[in-house]
């Protein structure tokens, strides 16, 4: 009896094991499908004019999607002007000093902002920024990825700094460190490495939105004048793209899907890399 | 690191802005952007100037047209009255509809026995997108075509879900035709449909239809032919049964300008003529009559010269339709009434 007993749950041990790893490889497969489908179809269109050209078209081959790769980077990094002190800030806030009704009510206003819809934000930026403006911008984007950007940035470093243990703050007060000083140089720094993570994430999100930024920054097939005029970006050119009947810009909005997902990745790794010191885990 | 990432950025940024050139913004109708971005590419190797068009929809087009956060707009469907008037108020200016090409409407449909060439009437049209026709071999339809032998397979209609220029052109036309459409449906970029499927874009629409047996809906001629799909010949005003192509579809303008009204707008679906295409319309761009920018609003009418003349040239080979000779120098005259600080 009590070999039964041992093997019924040595089986069932397996049994679950075996379970909890089919279910991480399902996770992991559609991941993997995008990755390889996206490589197989989009390797061809790139090329070194492809990073260089401005887009050509129809009908004439070469040309490539520059203006887009740069437009992304600036949009996202006006997006980070923005979100990144908004966020950063509002999430010290909630977890230095947000114990309380008002910090409640801030924290629930971020989640619900975290779950609009993205044209909604570029709804608001357009009414907010085009119209006053009287034309679409580079601004309007950044705005609109801006806003986009907050809520998962102050909620992971609200999330983060929650995290670092009570005994460094009570240590570097007890040293006589003001409450700025201890927050800035004992907690944030701490706190890093998470930070890091949940700006990457904000940032990736902001680099592959296409909908907010559809009615702001609009998209424009030459090199932007000036920030305060159309410009372009990846996303909006691989919706463009993705729904022609041509094969030429289809197999360029493959392309820059890829060239997408690559930048991501590599900004991702960039900024690990930059942060990365003996303070963060 | 971060802050160099943003300078880096901004470097970026700076680097473009030092050889700034003029560039006009546009945005609006979806079904001319080929023909556009071609145009716009050929015209700045030409004369450097900058004309930036986004395919934001008829509709987007119209609205920004009306908020004046653009320098031109475009549309498959004319502006109405209400629109002309909004914009009138908010922009200070008549807005002017600019014919530039034409498109037609083609009939696709999917039947596994690879039936091609398939003839309709407008009666029986109608009467299948009211869903009183319900199969292949359906007398009215088998009475068009006793050469074939048509299945007895049920008849799936797809239309457009999302707003569009195409789906305007078509519901006109079957308004024309059919006064039970006109009571019961009427005309719009997007209306109630009394039966079928919704897809989105023409892509969406050719896609249902690829998967379905039996199925039957309309999309552009530019995309019918790339994707090499069926389509059916209309039966005309006249009687004839016409194959969609460019030249059917420049006929039938050429034979309705005489009815052209001096602002353009006008629909040309069940045109006169025994060679006409009847399902078509002309895609306009949408300007300022007055401009308070110099250089923007002279830019923008030697560009709309060239457009309706030498731009003509280019329509073909991409499968839009040209606008007939006589059209092309009517947008001649419109366009010389435009108006800029400076003009002689």
């Amino acid at each position: 009896m009590k070999n039964f007993y041992y093997y019924y749950r040595k089986y069932k041990s397996i049994f679950i094991y075996i379970l909890c790893g089919m279910s991480a490889l399902i996770a992991i497969i559609p991941l993997l499908l995008i990755f390889y489908h996206t490589i197989s179809l989009g390797i061809a269109a790139i090329n070194w004019d492809f990073f260089t050209q401005l887009p050509k078209p129809v009908g004439e081959s070469g040309g490539g999607l520059a203006n887009a790769i740069v437009g992304t980077l600036i949009l996202v990094g006006l997006g980070c002007l923005l979100g990144l002190p908004v966020g950063i800030m509002t999430g010290i806030y909630l977890a230095e000093f947000g114990k309380n009704t008002f910090g409640n009510i801030v924290r629930f206003l971020v989640d619900v902002l975290n779950g609009l819809p993205s044209i909604v934000i570029g709804v608001v930026a357009y009414s907010l920024v085009v119209i006053p403006m009287k034309h679409f911008s580079a601004y309007a984007g950044g705005v609109a990825l801006g806003l986009l950007m907050i809520p998962t940035i102050t909620r992971t470093t609200e999330e983060i700094l929650k995290t670092v243990p009570r005994s460094y703050r009570e240590a570097a007060l007890a040293l006589g460190i003001t409450q700025w000083k201890t927050t800035l140089f004992v907690v944030l720094r701490t706190a890093l490495g998470g930070i890091v993570t949940g700006v990457m994430l904000s940032i990736a999100r902001a680099a592959g939105e296409t909908a907010p930024l559809l009615f702001t920054a609009l998209n424009n097939r030459f090199w932007h004048t000036s920030l305060d005029q159309p410009i372009a970006s990846l996303t909006v050119f691989i919706y463009n793209y993705g729904v022609s009947p041509f094969e030429d810009w289809i197999a360029q909005a493959w392309a820059g899907a890829l060239v997408l997902i690559a930048l991501i990745l590599l900004l991702s790794l960039a900024m690990r890399f930059a942060t990365r010191d003996k303070y963060s885990g | 690191m971060k802050k160099n990432l943003i300078f880096l950025a901004a470097t970026f940024l700076f680097m473009q802005c030092s050889f700034a050139q003029l560039q006009l913004n546009g945005a609006g109708a979806t079904f001319p952007y080929v023909l556009y971005s071609k145009w716009f590419d050929v015209y700045q190797k030409k004369t450097g100037i900058q004309f930036n068009y986004q395919s934001i929809g008829s509709g987007g087009g119209i609205k920004q047209v009306i908020e004046g956060t653009v320098d031109f707009g475009a549309t498959d469907g004319p502006m109405n009255d209400t629109q002309l008037a909004e914009a009138k108020t908010k922009q200070g200016t008549d807005i002017l509809h600019i014919p530039t090409v034409l498109g037609a409407v083609v009939v696709t449909y999917n039947l596994k026995e690879n039936i091609s060439d398939i003839k309709l009437s407008p009666e029986v049209l109608a009467k299948i997108f009211l869903g009183k026709i319900t199969k292949w071999n359906d007398n009215a339809i088998v009475e068009l075509n006793k050469d074939k032998v048509l299945p007895n397979k049920p008849i799936v209609v797809v239309h457009r879900s999302d707003g569009s220029g195409t789906t305007y052109i078509f519901v006109d036309y079957l308004c024309k035709v059919n006064e039970e459409w006109n009571t019961k449906v009427g005309k719009g970029t997007s209306v109630s449909w009394p039966v079928g499927l919704g897809g989105k874009g023409n892509e969406g629409v050719a896609g249902q239809i690829k998967q379905i047996d039996g199925a039957i809906g309309y999309v552009e001629l530019a995309y019918a032919v790339k994707n090499k799909l069926n389509y059916a010949s209309m039966k005309n005003k006249a009687g004839n049964f016409i194959k969609p192509s460019l030249e059917s579809v420049t006929t039938a303008a050429l034979n309705e300008s005489k009815n052209m009204p001096s602002d353009f707008r006008v629909s040309i679906t069940n045109a006169d003529g025994k060679d006409s295409y009847p399902i078509s319309g002309y895609t306009w761009l949408l300007v300022r009559k007055e401009f308070k920018d110099e250089k923007k609003g002279k830019a923008l009418v030697e560009f709309l010269h060239w457009a309706v003349n030498d731009g003509e040239n280019y329509a073909a080979e991409l499968l839009y339709a040209p606008l007939p000779k006589k059209v092309s120098e009517l947008c001649e005259k419109a366009i010389k009434t435009i108006s800029y600080p400076g003009k002689k």
